[in-house]
Formats: C-alpha cells, structure tokens, sequence
C-alpha cells in the first residue's frame, strides 16, 4: 500500500511536470491524435474499397484498430520511458535510483510521461465507440468485460516485450534500435486480421512475437470471428491472462539481467 | 560568382554530414529494417486486397505491388533530416556561427541534406536485395521511362529538402514542435502517396493530395516508374514536379526572410 502510495505520487509529479508547458502539451496530444488517425484512414481507404479484408468487414477491422490504439496508449502512458533506457544507463542517472528504497525499474517507468500517450487513448477510443455500433456484437456484460481485460492484457504484453528488450541494455548498452523496430512491427502487423498473413508470419507474430495476443485473438473472440483462426480458441480466450504471465516473465527477465549491470560513472 | 565563392564551403559541409551518416550506421540499418517491415506488410495486405482480381481501376497487382516497393525504398532515401537539424542548432545557440558564414542558411541546408543524402547512397546494396525479397522489383516497361524516372527522382529529393526545410524553419518561432513534427511525417508520408497510390483514394482526400505538394516525392516519380504517369504523360508529371520545385524555393526566401529577423541566438 506504501508502495502503491510512492508510485502514485511520482507519476504524479511526471504527469505536473508536462504540464507545465501547457501549448507543447496540447500540440502533442493533437498531434499523437492525427498521428494514429492517419494510420487509420490507410487501413480505413483500402478496406472501404475493397468492402473487406480477410473476410473481416470496415467495422471490425475498425474494433480490431481501435482495440490495438487504445492498448497501445495504456502501454505508452504507463511503460514508454523504457525507450529512453539507454540514456539513462549511460548518463548514470541509474546510480541514482539503485541507492533509493523502491524497485529501479518503476522509477525509470515513472521518471517522464510522454503525452502524446493520450492522443493514442483518445484515438483508440474514439474508434471502439464509432465501431461498436457496427459490428455484430451483444454487448453483454461478459463481452464488455472480455474488452476491458483484453484492453488491459494487450498493454501488458507491448510492455512485458519492451521491457524485456529493455532488460538487454544491462550488457549490451544500446538496443534501442531493436525496440523500437519491435514497436514498429506491432504497431503495423497488429492491425489487420491475420488470415490475410502467410502461414509461416501467422506463427512467428503469435509465439516468438506476440502480437496476435495484443488485440487480433481477443477481438477474434469478441467479433465471433474465431472459425479458421491458426490457434486454438481457448488460447484466444486467454490472451488477457497470457498478457499477465508474459509480464510476469517480463520482470523476472530484467531482475537477472539487472546484475549485469555496470555503473557508467565513478 | 558567389556560387564559385560558396562552392568548397558546401562541399565541406557536405563531406561532413556524410561522415555523420557513418557513425549512425547502426540507425541506418534499423531504418532499413522498418522499411521491409512496412513494404512486406503493404505488399500482403495489397494481396490480400485484390484478392483474386488481377486488375483493379485498370492498374494489375503486379504494378500495384512494384510500385508500392519502389515508394517505400525511395522513401528511405529522400528522408532529410535538416527539421530536426535546425532545430537543435537554434536549441543549442550554435545557430549564431551558421548565420555569421558567408553562404546563406537555406544553401547551407541543401548542402549537408546533399550530404546526408550522399551517405546513405551505399545502403542501396542492402536495401535493394531486402526490398527485392519482401517486396516485388521489376525493371521499368522501357528505358525510356527509367531515364525520367532517375530525373524524377532528383526532383523528388529537392521537393522533399525543400518542404523539411520549410518545417524546420518553423523552430524560428517555436521550438515547441514534437506534435507538430509528428503531424507533419506521418501527413507527409501519406500525401506522397507512398502508401496508397492517389488511383485509390476516395475522391475527396485526392483532390486534397492533389494541390499539395508531397506528391511530387513519391506517387509523381513512381507512377513513371510502373508506366501510369501521373497527369498521363511523362512531360506533363515532369512539369508538375518541377514547378514544385521552383514554387518552394520562392516560399522559402519568403518565410527565411521572415525567420531571419526573428532569429533568437540562445546563450552567450
């Protein structure tokens, strides 16, 4: 609860800290919007021409958009700061929270808050609700729920990928280029139906990149779309739980990288 | 006279900016990598797309996918990174020391952007065979229209410097500009029609892309590429470029003069 108590108030102090530069917060977030939003309206072009995409109609694949844009913002608010990693091993600031009493890994997650993280939230939810409408989908409690752990779960399994890759900078220093080539491919592969992937890609982007987990299996499963899907249905269902345990292994990975750690300064 | 006076200081500025893209190599090699990522991607979803269809719109798959390929790699290329320059100049207060040099500002920019350019020309020996595999190269229908679109091509690159150029001067007014650099590259990337050629778009957004710019960077060159010239003729899609070319010179005296006066030389 003590813990709970610190975390909060040092994201807290991030999140007051950008805020005072009100304009730089405001073009961020616009900008964060229309950044996704023109990612969209790609998707939103081809498959308004063609009527459908792997069997998968405007709106679903509108729901699948939206699903992926609103996780991906829950990542980037709460785990972006793993992108500035490197720097701070290199620079030594992490000296500096090694000799503090809570765990290193929540004060580099907490050190900044990218803004333009609400621009991916807002865009992803403005695209669940212009979505939800369309698709054939009961929105029962169950359903409701099913979207909010996925939305949830999809957010831990970016962050459990990113912290992992992270976690390679206690030995090697710079693998900033492998993050964010990693977030680049679940930011693009993530959004489309993965019937229309070769076979082959289907595998790699669910078991040795798993991007299938962030939204295309929960939304399978919300959209009843789960005929045909390359894995089993209750691995679909279970994407939520998966996204917990990858994290889980996320941090136990950079607790054992963490003793490769070697100060930069004296 | 001030060109042959200006010359050897572009060239070392030049020269300078292609040892940076060296010591970069390592980002290079991952901008190489996100480019076949996004052209392996664009090329299944094409796929996909036509689904059993051969042609669409008169424009056959295999086209479409050359020319989806070709965008995305000449993309990697004609990527000036001069905004983000001016930028950390004007941050840093270094922009003193390049304001007080004989060649002017805007002639210094196309320099190191010529440099940068120059640097990253080797990485066509990796690019190409990741594109060729990823994605889908042929050779252009004629020789013919492989020669315009090498001048294209050039033309490309000078539009492209000069509308980078033109945001970068934007931090003469306000540094603050992550959002709308944000705005700017992924607007931009859309608008060359690197990623949905303009045959696809939805009549309303092609009227917009069509006064704009950025075409002349991606769609005008590779549409002469695959032999679907732009404005229907290789002549004309040229012209289009070129008055691009020569209409943002005119905007960048406008808005220098204006930057100039402006300038803020931080620190002493």
């Amino acid at each position: 609860m003590h813990r709970l108590d610190a975390i909060l108030t040092l994201a807290g102090a991030s999140l007051r800290s950008e805020f005072q530069y009100r304009a730089n917060v405001v073009t961020s977030i616009v900008g964060g919007l229309i950044y996704q939003l023109t990612g969209f309206l790609v998707v939103f072009i081809i498959v308004d021409r063609f009527t459908e995409l792997g069997g998968w109609t405007l709106p679903e694949i509108t729901f699948l958009y939206g699903m992926r844009l609103t996780s991906h913002g829950i990542f980037y608010a709460t785990i972006s700061q793993m992108f500035e990693f490197d720097r701070v091993l290199i620079n030594g600031e992490y000296d500096r929270f090694l000799v503090r009493p809570m765990s290193p890994l929540v004060q580099v997650l907490t050190r900044k808050l990218r803004v333009n993280c609400f621009g991916d939230l807002l865009g992803g939810l403005i695209l669940l609700l212009a979505a939800s409408r369309g698709v054939d989908v009961d929105w029962s409690l169950a359903a409701i729920g099913m979207l909010l752990a996925a939305v949830v779960g999809g957010a831990l399994v970016e962050g459990a990928v990113q912290i992992a890759l992270g976690s390679l900078s206690f030995r090697y220093l710079n693998t900033l280029q492998i993050r964010v080539v990693a977030n680049e491919i679940f930011n693009v592969y993530g959004n489309y139906p993965f019937r229309i992937f070769p076979g082959l890609l289907q595998y790699l982007l669910t078991f040795a990149l798993p991007v299938a987990f962030v939204a295309y299996l929960p939304a399978s499963v919300i959209l009843d779309e789960t005929n045909g899907l390359h894995v089993s249905t209750t691995l679909a269902v279970a994407a939520p739980v998966i996204g917990v345990a990858l994290f889980m292994l996320a941090l136990l990975f950079w607790r054992r990288m963490s003793r490769h750690y070697q100060s930069a300064g004296n | 006279m001030t060109i042959r006076a200006n010359l050897p200081a572009w060239v070392e500025i030049a020269k300078a900016n292609i040892r940076w893209q060296y010591m970069y190599r390592f980002n290079v090699l991952a901008g190489i990598v996100l480019t076949g990522v996004t052209i392996y991607l664009l090329t299944i979803v094409w796929k996909a797309a036509f689904g059993s269809q051969s042609e669409v719109d008169g424009i056959a798959l295999e086209q479409m996918l050359v020319y989806l390929t070709i965008a995305n790699l000449q993309l990697y290329f004609l990527r000036p990174e001069i905004a983000g320059d001016i930028q950390a100049r004007i941050r840093e207060g270094q922009i003193g020391f390049d304001l007080s040099r004989p060649a002017s500002y805007p002639s210094q920019l196309f320099a190191s952007a010529a440099g940068d350019m120059i640097g990253l020309l080797p990485m066509v020996v990796v690019a190409i065979p990741v594109a060729f595999v990823l994605g889908e190269l042929r050779l252009p229908a004629t020789p013919a229209d492989g020669l315009a679109y090498v001048a294209s091509l050039l033309l490309a690159w000078v539009v492209a410097v000069e509308l980078n150029m033109l945001i970068g001067l934007v931090s003469f007014w306000t540094l603050e500009m992550t959002g709308f650099q944000m705005v700017y590259t992924l607007v931009g990337n859309f608008a060359t029609g690197a990623l949905i050629p303009l045959w696809f778009m939805p009549d309303a957004i092609r009227a917009v892309v069509q006064v704009l710019p950025f075409q002349a960077i991606a769609y005008v060159p590779v549409s002469i590429y695959v032999g679907e010239p732009a404005t229907g003729a290789i002549g004309s899609a040229l012209a289009l470029q070129l008055f691009w070319a020569a209409a943002l010179v005119l905007v960048i005296r406008f808005v220098w003069s204006r930057a100039f006066r402006h300038t803020v030389i931080q620190g002493g």
